[in-house]
């Protein structure tokens, strides 16, 4: 048995600290999660623990025979995709500046024009998805952040191994052309080995 | 066009790494032949790229501890739970075991055809006398909506206004006014 297995152990037996161990250990994955969907800082940390309740309180649903990060990760990004609708429907803006975070301040040690141009991807990459429908976003955070295959991808969507190929192709096409309207340069040839 | 669709099927599985080797061979052969493959290939690249070197990104420090602050407490709710499907067994069975004692002591009287047409009897008046009612509430209500016009849409309107005015109140409740204040 594993760290992992003994803090869900304990924790499906009522020990919050056990299941703070697992906190520590995902609030990370969970909140980037939560971040690329949402485009907000405030809306995305409230998502998180939304979503580390939601897993607290239906530990005895989980299988283990499935990895917890990907349960976990279902469990966030189906909140936000409820977040987005629900959004849609007051009309909420997303606009809103990038806040501080520790991924940034990394480039911050490394000198302001390594700050900036974390910045600059930061805008470029938020704008690129927020040109996604939900679904396709969730699709492409999933697969390029969490390196998670088509199987695990498909089963946090509750869809088929073809949907998510399916979701997967189209978002690069829109994701390829707003990158060029945005002003995205190719990659150069040495990049670009099939 | 068909051939782009082609070759950009293929663009896909290279850049998931489902690729075979023969692909492999034919799509590099493509793309050094054909200038809007390449640019395609390219930009998708790109996208790979920048997307692939985004960091994940982390909350604030206090995150964990404040997360903790917030989760229920899984005993208690247990024990709670367990209170509440006891209460709920109790107060089913309680009232079985009630039952099945009234009925064996009161059985002899209840099947009497007597007594049981008696018990129709009173239902079935009380049933006339509460029809008889309504009917006479929605006669007198009929009347005074003819009698009284002006009154009534004064208060249909008033109740317009009710409504609306809790719409308005419902939305201003709603308005998101926390969430940039956050940061």
């Amino acid at each position: 048995m594993n760290d992992e297995q003994v803090w869900l152990e304990q924790a499906r037996r009522g020990d919050k600290e056990a299941f703070g161990q697992l906190i520590e250990a995902y609030q990370g994955p969970v909140y980037n999660l939560a971040y690329r969907m949402l485009s907000n800082s405030g809306e995305a940390e409230e998502a998180a623990q939304e979503a580390f309740i939601r897993a607290y309180t239906r530990l005895n649903s989980y299988d283990p025979a499935h990895k917890f990060s990907t349960w976990l990760l279902s469990i966030t990004s189906n909140y936000c995709i409820d977040q987005i609708r629900k959004r849609r429907a007051v009309l909420l803006s997303i606009d809103e500046p990038l806040p501080p975070h520790p991924a940034l301040h990394s480039d911050n040690n490394k000198g302001p024009e390594a700050a900036f141009l974390a910045q600059e991807r930061e805008v470029l990459v938020k704008s690129l998805l927020a040109e996604l429908p939900e679904e396709y976003r969730q699709a492409v955070i999933l697969r390029y952040w969490y390196d998670m295959s088509y199987e695990e991808i498909a089963e946090t969507q509750t869809s088929t191994v073809s949907a998510v190929k399916s979701r997967l192709f189209r978002a690069r096409r829109i994701l390829a052309e707003a990158g060029l309207e945005r002003g995205l340069a190719p990659a150069v040839e040495a990049e670009v080995a099939v | 066009m068909e051939h782009e669709d082609r070759y950009y099927l293929m663009m896909m599985d290279a850049l998931d790494g489902e690729l075979a080797a023969d692909g492999h061979t034919e799509l590099e052969a493509h793309l050094r032949a054909c200038p809007d493959c390449n640019r395609e290939w390219r930009t998708l690249t790109a996208i790979e790229l920048l997307f692939r070197q985004t960091p994940i990104l982390m909350p604030a420090i206090d995150f964990a501890g404040r997360t903790l602050a917030r989760l229920p407490n899984r005993r208690a709710r247990r024990a709670a739970l367990g209170t509440a499907y006891t209460v709920l067994l109790l107060s089913g069975i309680v009232p079985l075991i009630v039952a099945l004692f009234l009925a064996a002591r009161y059985a002899p009287v209840l099947s009497s055809p007597a007594l049981l047409g008696g018990v129709w009897s009173s239902l079935a008046g009380t049933g006339r006398a509460a029809t008889t009612i309504i009917e006479a509430l929605m006669v007198g209500a009929g009347r005074f909506v003819i009698e009284q016009p002006i009154l009534i849409g004064w208060f249909i309107i008033l109740a317009g206004l009710v409504l609306l005015w809790g719409g308005v109140f419902q939305r201003l409740l709603v308005q998101p006014t926390a969430v940039a204040s956050r940061n």
